[in-house]
């Protein structure tokens, strides 16, 4: 049992490495900082450690997905981040191959009992 | 406060300059809203800070995550020529040390013991010096980002008519050539660099009793380091044979450069001012191998006044039908 809960941590972990950069882009479309975003993701099921976001954000936004701004008008400088123009157009088209996958791998899964159940 | 400060210095201490204010300030934000978080607004207690940097977990972590390091000495796409080089060398070390071995043995048989450990411990020894070596060579490379993985590499774009056909026998190696000629230049090597006294006609009194050397005593040192060089790129070029395990045009085409420097290396030595033994006749009749006069005498310096040009005839033929035989077995279907 615990066997199989390594492999799945394993696993799990090279299926979340693809799939935060599409929630991270997903929730920017409003600019928001590092710590916002964490909550908001986690809020809505997806967990993502501070310590992986921000520099994930600052990856986005070295390739040119994300836009950053300080803010310092609040009680504490916050560096808020958004989509860029370029960002919008890849987070599209994220989301189209993304929804892609799901279909294709939706369908295997499926097939696969139904073809059990269908052989006779 | 002051173990936020030291943490947020432990991570950016380790980025790059330009980001490290940034970076601070940003890290700095977090800290304190993930406080705020945890405490309500109230009075942070020193408890509550050491649970949220357990949380973003080792400073030595989050500075490699910014920074996007790679986690390796050396990465997938220089890896395949490493193993290649690696293999060249290992292959080589052991011939050299299998033959000096061997020539220590003939040369002085009583002690072989001796020999035998100092066998053992020189492959203890260098091996992983030698492993050692090319190892941080590579990591260098990779480290400096220096080596681009397509000047390295053996390969071109891949397409399917570069499949190789099923193996041909008469176009594969036979796999115990190569390892003679690896045997052959690491006995010569051996021979040149322990000491030219070796290379010549060996005389034996009972026991072996010293050499008549070939080449000039005078002048060889000077000539070592070529034909070391030389005797290497041999080496190098039965490796790959050995590696490839088959005639590919981009053996021939290396096999010909290597053929063709040496060819031009060995012509201008051999040449030059005063690269044979000029008293080896006299030597020889001193040893009492020949006597002067006799129908041998005149045999053997026919030969030895001979010896530059037939040495480069079979040179250029060795050389020349090495590349061509290489030229058409790597052409066979």
């Amino acid at each position: 049992m615990s066997d199989a809960h390594e492999h799945i941590d394993k696993l799990m972990q090279e299926l979340r490495r693809g799939t935060i950069t599409i929630g991270v882009l997903s929730q920017l479309s409003e600019p928001q900082y590092g710590y916002s975003l964490v909550t908001m993701l986690g809020k809505k099921g997806v967990q993502v450690e501070p310590g992986t976001l921000y520099p994930l954000l600052r990856r986005l936004e070295k390739q040119g997905l994300l836009d950053s701004k300080w803010d310092t008008n609040e009680s504490r400088p916050r560096k808020y981040y958004l989509l860029s123009e370029t960002g919008k157009e890849v987070f599209n088209l994220l989301v189209a191959e993304w929804r892609s996958i799901v279909t294709s791998l939706e369908n295997l899964i499926e097939n696969e009992g139904g073809e059990k159940d269908g052989a006779d | 406060m002051e173990l936020i400060d030291r943490y947020i210095y432990a991570v950016t201490q380790k980025l790059p300059q330009e980001q490290r204010e940034d970076i601070a300030e940003e890290l700095r934000g977090l800290i304190e809203d993930m406080l705020e978080e945890r405490t309500g607004g109230e009075k942070r207690t020193n408890e509550a800070v050491e649970e949220v940097l357990l949380e973003l977990g080792n400073p030595k972590y989050l500075a490699q995550k910014y920074r996007g390091t790679k986690k390796y000495l050396i990465g997938p796409e220089i890896f395949d020529s490493y193993v290649l080089v690696l293999k060249i060398v290992m292959i080589t070390l052991a011939f050299a040390f299998g033959i000096g071995f061997v020539i220590k043995i003939i040369l002085n048989p009583i002690s072989i013991l001796d020999h035998f450990i100092e066998l053992i411990v020189s492959l203890v020894t260098a091996t992983p010096a030698a492993f050692g070596w090319t190892t941080l060579g590579f990591a260098l490379g990779e480290y400096f980002g220096g080596i681009n993985a397509k000047d390295l590499s053996f390969e071109k774009k891949w397409k399917p008519s570069d499949l190789a056909p099923i193996p041909d026998e008469k176009r594969q190696f036979k796999r115990y050539e190569p390892i003679i000629g690896i045997g052959f230049y690491a006995l010569l090597i051996m021979v040149f660099a322990f000491s030219n006294e070796y290379f010549g006609v060996w005389i034996f009194h009972d026991e072996f009793s010293g050499a008549i050397p070939f080449l000039n005593p005078e002048t060889s040192g000077s000539y070592m380091f070529f034909i070391i060089l030389i005797l290497g790129f041999g080496i190098i070029k039965e490796s790959l044979k050995l590696i490839f395990g088959k005639w590919t045009l981009k053996l021939v085409i290396f096999t010909a450069i290597v053929n063709l420097i040496s060819l031009a290396t060995v012509v201008i030595m051999i040449n030059g001012p005063a690269f044979w033994n000029p008293g080896f006749m006299s030597e020889l009749v001193q040893a009492g191998l020949l006597s002067e006069g006799s129908e041998a005498y005149g045999t053997v310096s026919k030969i030895w006044e001979n010896t530059t040009f037939l040495i480069l005839v079979l040179l250029v033929i060795g050389l020349f039908w090495d590349v061509v035989d290489g030229l058409i077995k790597s052409r066979k279907k």
